[in-house]
């Protein structure tokens, strides 16, 4: 589970618990203006998630961690149970976030109504 | 930056349209849209951001050019105005602002205006034409 920080310039993805340990991260901050969006996201549990450096690997229980994908980076922090929110940035090290929310529908409105607007391209 | 588009975004956003009409936005899944764009996962949020991201990119070409479409093609723009004004609109000031447009556009025609809007909902849902509102373009269901 992560919890969602927006403030005036930036947002923030808090690791909650055990999972800083699994994932090896406690937080990841980007400006708003590198943030392109958030949808909720059930399905996408059954991507293909690539290679996980670093992280913990628990099997089909939960996905925590930092994931290689066509030279990409992606966090995960998942688990089996929660709905997943695909939160997609821009200019960062990590490309996307997939994690775990509260209120996943609150939160995808509160990060899509910060960040900055834009169309496709 | 997103790689090359190795897609049509035309025939993607066709795609996608016919999706959030039928299901509505919260209704329409990622995996939706997956199946119908035919586009992966990571393509669709690389292109577009978000499923948000998307819908207003299918809202906006849908609507860009109301007032020249054939009569199917109005029929569905406004079935997207109808989702964008009942789902988004009241908490997301981009799309409020691209349906706020189009109820300007509407009510500068004569007749009944903005009236269509009505009218294209209760015939999209299967009921008839009330003499109090405007005639629909192609008069058709969902």
């Amino acid at each position: 589970m992560a919890r969602v920080q927006i403030d005036d310039t930036t947002m923030t993805v808090h690791v909650q618990g055990l999972h800083q340990l699994a994932g090896l991260k406690r937080r990841i901050r980007a400006p708003l203006a590198h943030v392109r969006g958030a949808t909720v996201d059930p399905g996408v549990m059954g991507e293909p998630k690539g290679v996980r450096a670093p992280g913990l690997g628990l099997g089909r229980v939960a996905t925590i961690g930092t994931f290689h994908r066509d030279g990409k980076r992606q966090f995960w922090d998942v688990t089996a149970k929660g709905t997943p929110i695909v939160i997609e940035l821009e200019n960062e090290p990590y490309e996307r976030l997939i994690v775990e929310v509260d209120d996943p529908r609150a939160t995808v409105d509160r990060i899509n109504a910060a960040a900055s607007p834009r169309g496709a391209g | 930056m997103a790689r090359p588009r190795s897609f049509d975004t035309d025939v993607v956003l066709e795609a996608a349209g016919t999706v959030f009409c039928r299901l509505g936005f919260e209704g329409a899944s990622v995996d939706d849209l997956v199946a119908a764009t035919g586009l992966h996962r990571g393509s669709i949020y690389g292109a577009f951001g978000s499923k948000r991201g998307l819908f207003v990119s299918v809202l906006r070409r849908a609507t860009a050019h109301l007032d020249g479409l054939p009569d199917g093609a109005e029929d569905d723009a406004l079935d997207l105005v109808l989702v964008a004004a009942l789902e988004l609109a009241p908490r997301d000031d981009e799309v409020r602002t691209v349906v706020g447009a189009v109820c300007e556009t509407l009510d500068r025609r004569p007749g009944h205006g903005v009236g269509v809007l009505g009218a294209r909902l209760l015939r999209r849902a299967g009921l008839p034409a009330y003499s109090s509102l405007p005639p629909t373009r192609s008069g058709r269901n969902l």
